[in-house]
């Protein structure tokens, strides 16, 4: 079983609209109408979730919920297959606005709320309902940012409990969250931007630099990193070879790319824990991602279009390992 | 039609030495009438609803009487809420639970709902640890 952790879970709110017009004098200009919209479930965790139940992966989503945006969360992921087990907090889950603008779509306008506050009390819950859960894993994914109140070493914390239970430990996250949660030895790394990464003194543009970065994180203990190099393209590194992605798609084709990383993700992870092998696990992933960004849907659950995105994707050994 | 096809995919649960005071807290925001209890493990130990709590809070002798006209005001429910708030869970919850596994028939479940009078039956897999339940309204929504 596949355990995602999301602490900051949302209800995403996608608007498409044809202008966005701001800093505009008159209440005539500064009125953006929507020409459609649409509300999910949203968090990193959330949609590695919904991707693996579209594909037959039992998983279980867990983290924090509260007020009517928690049940929309809750009742999303039932609806679409996956197992919840979310703690109840006093304050409200948080709305995420995303703006499709037309002719634009491939750059979102995006608006993330800050997240409710936790108390003491409901981290206490959430860790012995983790303690629990974990204990059935084969896998655990951390993945995304951390709310206000919790300590952003918590998924160094919770990787050291998934280890000890013998599950394999995914972390998807930025800044602090990702750095301190790296001598916890997590299985596969997926930084939020290539600059989580950043060593002292360098810059992360080149390939070659964005290669030490992760063999930096590989010497920590990881067996796999994936950094983002450029919208189709990544590279990911393992302690034995140095992977290249790339899919030969044009980025005119999408229509949002939110939760494209994460499908990206989903698909990489639903592989290995298939027992597929690195390489065809990264062209999953590429494929998911792309169809992703390619539908007006965050996640793309069709396998008959991840299988043909696949396709346009190159996954090539470009160097041993560290 | 099988268990496993119109269950609630839902792990919402409580372990038995949590005090009364957060089980409210926990029915009230995730809005079940009542809710499964488990161990360490995940085993299904026990199961308390919203009715225990007030059996427990209300004077020993309320159900004997014809009409709650005889009880002058709310005041002894709410002093003996107050007084059980702390105690554990463990103190005021059934251990006889009735379940249903993932593979017993749609059949079942319906039968112990409507028999047994139970807003919702616990689902457990085959070690006996909680998978999730199955409601009234799961029943009437895959009738449909």
């Amino acid at each position: 079983m596949i355990v995602t952790v999301t602490l900051n879970p949302a209800v995403d709110k996608v608007y498409w609209v044809d202008s966005l017009k701001v800093c505009q004098i008159t209440e005539e200009e500064f009125l953006t109408r929507a020409t459609r919209s649409s509300t999910s479930a949203g968090g990193k965790g959330v949609n590695i979730s919904r991707f693996l139940s579209a594909f037959g992966t039992e998983n279980v989503a867990m983290g924090f919920v509260g007020g009517n945006t928690g049940h929309v969360v809750v009742r999303y992921l039932q609806n679409k297959g996956v197992t919840t087990n979310f703690v109840w907090i006093h304050e409200e889950t948080r709305i995420n606005s995303i703006i499709l603008e037309s002719g634009r779509d491939h750059s979102p306008n995006l608006i993330n709320d800050l997240g409710p506050q936790i108390s003491e009390a409901e981290l206490e819950r959430f860790m012995r309902k983790y303690r629990r859960i974990v204990k059935r894993a084969s896998w655990v994914v951390l993945a995304g940012s951390i709310p206000p109140g919790v300590d952003h070493g918590i998924y160094g914390e919770l990787a050291e409990i998934a280890r000890e239970n013998g599950a394999r430990v995914v972390v998807s996250a930025g800044g602090d969250a990702l750095t301190k949660a790296l001598p916890a030895c997590p299985y596969l790394v997926k930084p939020d931007t290539r600059e989580h990464l950043l060593l002292e003194g360098t810059s992360l543009k080149s390939t070659e630099s964005i290669i030490a970065a992760g063999q930096h994180v590989i010497a920590c203990g990881a067996q796999m990193v994936v950094i983002s190099h450029h919208v189709t393209g990544d590279i990911a590194i393992t302690p034995d070879a140095v992977w290249e992605i790339n899919a030969k798609v044009p980025t005119s084709e999408f229509k949002n790319l939110v939760g494209a990383d994460d499908a990206f993700l989903a698909g990489i992870l639903y592989q290995l824990s298939e027992g597929a092998s690195e390489e065809e696990s990264l062209r999953f992933g590429m494929g998911a991602g792309i169809a992703s960004a390619e539908s007006e849907k965050k996640i793309c659950e069709d396998r008959a279009k991840v299988e043909e995105e696949m396709k346009k994707v190159s996954v090539e050994r470009i160097e041993e390992g560290a | 039609m099988k268990v496993r096809e119109i269950m609630t995919k839902d792990l919402t649960a409580v372990e038995k030495d949590i005090p009364v005071r957060e089980l409210i807290f926990i029915l009230d925001n995730a809005e079940m009438p009542n809710v499964p209890v488990v161990d360490e493990e995940s085993m299904l130990i026990g199961f308390i609803s919203e009715k225990d709590l007030i059996r427990a809070a209300l004077p020993g002798y309320f159900e004997m009487l014809h009409s709650a006209s005889f009880i002058p005001d709310m005041n002894q429910l709410a002093s003996k809420l107050a007084q059980i708030a702390d105690d554990p869970i463990e103190e005021y919850m059934r251990s006889d639970v009735l379940s249903v596994t993932m593979d017993d028939d749609d059949l079942r479940a319906a039968d112990l709902i409507i028999r047994k009078g139970v807003k919702n039956v616990p689902v457990v897999d085959d070690q006996g640890r909680l998978v999730g339940r199955v409601r009234r309204i799961d029943l009437l929504r895959h009738f449909l």
